[in-house]
């Protein structure tokens, strides 16, 4: 499992087009599927986090790298996901995939409600408000006693079995990346781009700027709460201090940094760095955060376009990639 | 119904609780509005400055309150490294390669607090923090009172710095065109670095009167942070003035929708307040932040 | 004639608190001409494309395009009508290549182009602007003037039939602007009107059937562009008498003063800038201002500068001059410590000065104006002069004040204001200020008078002199090369990163070769032809 996850940097570093990458993406996902067949649980959990991360950090990702939009709100959406999710499986029994739909849909509706107040903030102060939503939800949570409170809510069935939880969360990485590729090998691209660059000199030359951020950022948010939706019915018990918490998007956001912002590799490469170094620091929990943050400050020194950026430099990969 | 001593006594209390929460907030509000830098260690901070009055008291006996300008000194001093060795080297490099590098400042704090001083929760215990003050009907804590005063006068002072002095001017032109400031004389690395060190002496004195005024410990930086974060939204953000505004309507407004909802509505009422502001205040507002 | 015109323009007014930036302005733009817009700095002239291609929102008055109100729609509705403007401060979509800005106007229009054809209208669009050799740099990697260029391939690239031009022809030197006319005749056709604002009057000349004058927001003349430059009006309150009048009628007669720029007797001048100059040192002078040796620089891999040897006196004036792209910014910025030398020495007053920062190079008394303004938008126009009168006491911050206040008067006007909130010709005034407030030993101008008015420009450039009088040493950058010749002791021509010539004004100004760097294919003059002179 983890040699075919390590493989598939070949992804983004074959340059001929969308259609190379989409090729590649579809090839990761057949060869992944079986990965259950033979794996143990272990590294099942290390996949299945693995994929989760890779969701959001993709969907980060796109806002970010593509339209400027740095959110420290990725809590809201994977908590509010977490909510609708095991509240569906609950009260109304419903399939685990349809119930993941729902909370996409509900993801996006939640950042369409939002950005009126959000667009109005450009730059820093967009991400400082961001993060003002994803406490305001964990408060309504806490508060709110329908939700759970502050104890949260439980699964009442068995929570799926762990290799059918990994092939959703592999096909959800899946199409998480294909969108991805969609919006970045494409000419939405180019729109993305110049909105994050100036935009009012966008709006000039035809872009709509407030469609174009509300594009991505209901994508990214619908992807955010798919993964906060399968990773409740993982965990089997939510609580709102855990879903909602600034750590999720904290940790999204160094994932992305340590990979590459807006490199295409970056989310995936940095989803399996901060997997492998929880695993490796794991063994050291009194320092294990100040470990973390270290290595965090060197790298974000030391790497500036992250672990992928670096590779590019050397002149073998760079020569592919370029 | 509860009587009208209780309403008002919860009304000015969450008035005089807001200006120490614009305190707090006051140092992310420079270092935001100046550096463009989202100081997400800034309630490690203000923790920095509890554990200092703290053992400040203990160590020499003095009140913590005469010791503030001791705190602020020491905890703007702390900020100096951390600004040239860990954010200097970054200039230029977007404002999320700076605001990474202060959340991770922000968990090693929050780890070696633990290693240092333990999970325990502790408070600076004066008789001031509990002694009730009445005035006719309206009963509220002294240390309200005391770290009321204590903010407004500071934040006034800051607000002269920023917009009246020539450190100011230059503080102010450094934010926006580095480049250009330098070749008209401003030594801009230096201007930063103040301006950092001053946010963090704010956040010293601000840590001391919360340390006074409430518990806290090791992990407290996070709901500090997000409370300094609210004020500094509501007031208009990097603002200086705002951000009394914006901690005086924060408190009262937390204290009222405390007294009507339930005290677990504290919070909530003012994030979704702040929330509310920003949907529909009318873009002349927020124009000032944008620039 | 008989048909309705392509946009019409009725009773539009814009408010800026008490200022009214537009006030009350009618105009007709027909399919298949070019109208100009000329009038001072401040004049109302960049409010007006604003207004027009919907960045800035009308007080009042209505816009009309094919008969169609769009003066209520945001700027994205009206480009996507067939309106395409410049910018006067390019912004170039910084992080994306100079294709792919274009790419950004074809894809917004028709998303489902063909990508050949798309590829095709760029290839093409970037050969007629010039810019086919930089198609792949990302925007924040052309200098100004090229941006310029953008600004017009980007906006040409909506395929507009009402194209909106701001000061395109700012900063060229005249085989430029040939080619930038050519170039404006090669948009026009039956289905396209063209608006252009601009400084440079030949480029109205020869472009515009009909111009219309706004002085303070207000239409003060409209009519056949002949009679326009030719009138007695317009000459006093705009072209001044610096040659870029038509024709002279009324002789002797000293223009009305202006409001942009103090007009008095040259000796009440010099008393009012005494402020601004320091007083000549008594020590025996013996170091030159500023010396340069075998000096090359650049950014990353780009190599502009190829060795440079130059000495400056004190009190002297020099000229640089060359085409665009030569080398003459990059210079300046070495002077001032924004980029450092790869090699050689930097020698300000006979010290080492290589490497040194900027504030550092600040504090021994050079100043420099740098390309582009570059004003604070967040500190007012006052606070914008003092922060260059570093270390002054309160008294003599206010002296320089003063006199700077009493060489643009606008700036006192406008003194509380935000420094962004002026337009491009005030803000130029205001960085020129800026520049003197530091009562600098050594100033470097690069490219002042790029969109000043004419008359403000003649009045500069006599404050110019002014200063040298007063021994200020300055380094003056500027493309207009009588202005810059008459001002200089001592004149250099860059070409390449080197100096293809140098020598007295007079000299230079005979040289053929300098008619050839300027008038012949400024960007292609082969080195070959040139000797080099160092
Ligand atoms: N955002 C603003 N706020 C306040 N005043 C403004 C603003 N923008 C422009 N103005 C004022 O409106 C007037 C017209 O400005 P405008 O930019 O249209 O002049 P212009 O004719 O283009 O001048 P120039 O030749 O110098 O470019 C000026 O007095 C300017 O100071
Ligand atoms: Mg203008």
């Amino acid at each position: 499992m983890s040699d075919a996850i390590v493989s598939s940097p070949r992804v983004g570093s074959a340059s001929t087009g969308g259609l190379v990458e989409v090729a590649v993406l579809v090839g990761a996902l057949g060869v992944l599927w079986f990965v259950p067949d033979f794996a143990g649980d272990y590294w099942l959990q290390l996949g299945f986090r693995t994929c989760v991360y890779l969701v959001l950090a993709q969907g980060w990702n796109l806002m970010a790298g593509s339209a400027g939009l740095v959110s420290l709100g990725t809590s809201s959406f994977i908590g509010l996901g977490a909510y609708a999710a095991l509240g569906l499986l609950n009260r109304v029994g419903a399939p685990l995939p349809l119930a993941l739909l729902i909370c996409a849909t509900a993801g996006g509706v939640l950042a369409a409600l939002v950005s009126p107040a959000l667009f109005r903030l450009r730059g820093l102060y967009f991400t400082v408000g961001t993060l003002a939503l994803a406490e305001l939800l964990r408060l309504l949570m806490v508060n709110v006693s329908a939700f759970g409170g502050a104890t949260g809510i439980i699964l009442q069935e068995d929570p799926p079995a762990l290799p059918v939880l990994f092939r959703y969360v592999l096909v959800l990485a899946f199409l998480a990346s294909l969108t991805i590729t969609l919006c970045t090998r494409t000419r939405v691209s180019v729109i993305l781009r110049a909105v994050r660059d100036d935009e009012d000199a966008a709006a000039q030359m035809g872009i709509r700027p407030y469609r174009v951020k509300l594009g991505a950022f209901v994508l990214a948010s619908a992807l955010a709460a798919m993964a906060g939706g399968i990773q409740a019915a993982k965990l089997g018990a939510i609580e709102p201090y855990g879903m909602f918490g600034l750590q999720w998007s904290i940790d999204v956001l160094s994932m992305v940094i340590i990979g590459g912002v807006g490199l295409r590799l970056g989310p995936l490469v940095g989803a399996l760095f901060v997997v492998a170094l929880g695993e490796a620091l794991a063994d050291y929990p009194e320092a294990h955060t100040a470990i973390a943050g270290v290595i965090l400050i060197v790298l974000i020194r030391f790497a500036p376009q992250g672990i992928v950026g670096l590779a590019v430099k050397l002149p073998l990969i760079g020569r592919v990639q370029a | 119904m509860p009587d009208i001593g209780i309403i008002s006594s919860t009304i000015v209390a969450g008035v005089l609780l807001g200006g120490i929460l614009a305190l707090t907030a006051l140092g992310l509000s420079i270092v935001l509005g100046v550096m463009r830098l989202v100081n997400l260690a800034h309630g490690d901070f203000l923790v920095v400055g509890a554990y200092a009055g703290l053992f400040f008291l203990q160590f020499t006996g003095i009140d913590p309150l005469i010791g503030l300008p001791v705190v602020a000194v020491f905890v703007g001093m702390l900020a100096l490294p951390v600004y040239s060795f860990l954010l200097a080297p970054l200039a230029g490099r977007g404002a999320e390669a700076q605001m990474m590098t202060m959340f991770a400042v922000s968990i090693i704090l929050e780890n070696a607090f633990v290693l240092a001083f333990s999970a325990d929760t502790r408070s600076i215990a004066r008789d001031y923090a509990t002694v009730p003050l009445t005035l006719g009907p309206i009963t509220f804590p002294l240390i309200y009172l005391i770290g009321f005063a204590i903010s407004v006068t500071l934040i006034l002072a800051v607000h002269w710095l920023v917009s009246a002095t020539a450190f100011g001017r230059d503080l102010r032109a450094s934010a926006v065109d580095a480049q250009a400031a330098a070749t008209l004389g401003v030594d801009v690395k230096r201007v930063q670095m103040l301006t950092f060190a001053l946010g963090a002496a704010c956040a010293g004195v601000g840590g001391t009167l919360m340390g006074a005024a409430f518990q806290f410990g090791p992990s407290s930086g996070g709901a500090y942070l997000l409370n300094s974060l609210a004020v500094v939204v509501l007031g208009g953000l990097g603002n200086v003035i705002g951000t009394l505004i914006g901690g005086i309507a924060l408190g009262a407004l937390q204290s009222i929708g405390g007294l009507t909802l339930g005290d677990g509505y504290r919070d909530l009422v003012g994030m979704a307040l702040f929330l509310l502001v920003l949907a529909f205040r009318p873009d002349g507002f927020l124009a000032k932040g944008r620039t | 004639m008989d048909r309705p015109p392509l946009l019409e323009v009725k009773g539009l007014v814009k408010r800026y608190g008490g200022l009214v930036a537009n006030d009350r302005i009618d105009m007709q733009l027909r399919a298949g001409t070019i109208t100009g817009v000329i009038g001072p700095n401040g004049a109302g002239k960049s409010t007006l494309i604003g207004l027009i291609g919907g960045a800035v929102v009308p007080s009042e008055g209505s816009i009309r395009l094919d008969g169609r109100d769009v003066s209520r729609l945001p700027a994205s509705e009206r480009a996507r009508a067939g309106v395409g403007r410049t910018y006067q401060i390019p912004r170039p979509f910084l992080d994306m290549s100079v294709e792919e800005n274009l790419e950004v106007a074809q894809y917004s229009i028709a998303p489902f182009i063909r990508a050949t054809v798309a590829r095709e209208e760029r290839r093409a669009l970037l050969a007629r602007t010039g810019l086919a050799d930089v198609a792949t740099l990302t925007g924040r990697a052309l200098p100004l003037l090229r941006r310029k260029r953008l600004e017009i391939a980007r906006a040409l690239a909506l395929k507009p039939r009402v194209v909106l031009l701001d000061e395109v022809g700012a900063g060229l030197v005249d085989s430029e602007i040939t080619e930038l006319i050519e170039l404006i005749h090669s948009i026009l056709d039956a289905r396209t009107a063209i608006l252009i604002v601009e400084h440079v009057i030949r480029v109205v000349r020869e472009c515009c059937s009909r111009t219309m004058v706004l002085n303070f927001g207000k239409t003060l003349i409209e009519g056949p562009t002949a009679d326009i430059l030719g009138n007695d009006q317009v000459a006093a309150v705009y072209l001044g008498t610096g040659g870029a009048r038509e024709s002279q009628t009324a002789d002797g007669t000293a223009p009305a003063a202006d409001s942009a720029i103090h007009v008095s007797a040259p000796e009440a001048e010099a008393q009012v800038l005494a402020p601004l100059t320091a007083p000549a040192s008594a020590e025996a002078a013996t170091a030159p201002a500023l010396q340069f040796s075998g000096i090359s620089a650049g950014y990353g891999q780009a190599r502009v500068l190829q060795g440079i040897d130059l000495t400056v006196e004190r009190g002297q004036a020099i000229a640089i001059l060359g085409a665009n792209g030569a080398g003459k910014t990059t210079l300046a910025r070495t002077i001032s410590g924004v980029i450092t030398p790869t090699a050689g020495a930097l020698l300000i007053d006979g010290q080492d000065v290589s490497g040194w920062q900027p504030h550092q190079i600040a504090a021994l008394g050079i100043a420099h104006c740098m390309e582009g303004r570059r004003i604070f938008p967040t500190l007012s126009v006052q606070e914008n002069l003092l922060i260059a009168a570093r270390g002054a006491d309160a008294l003599t911050a206010r002296e320089r004040l003063e006199a700077v206040y009493d060489l643009f008067p606008i700036l006192a006007e406008r003194k509380t204001q935000g420094g962004t909130s002026m337009s491009g010709g005030q803000q130029q005034m205001l960085a020129i200020g800026r520049a003197l407030m530091a009562r600098p030993r050594l100033v470097i101008f690069d490219e002042i008078s790029l969109g000043l008015a004419p008359i403000v420009m003649d009045k500069l450039y006599d404050a110019l002199a002014l200063l040298k009088k007063a021994r200020m040493t300055l380094i003056v950058i500027e493309q207009d090369v009588d202005r810059a010749l008459a001002l200089a002791d001592h004149a250099y021509v860059l070409e390449h990163g080197m100096f293809a010539l140098s020598g007295p004004p007079r000299q230079i100004a005979a040289d053929p070769r300098l008619r050839h760097i300027y008038i012949g294919g400024a960007e292609d003059a082969s080195m070959g032809e040139l000797t080099s002179i160092g």
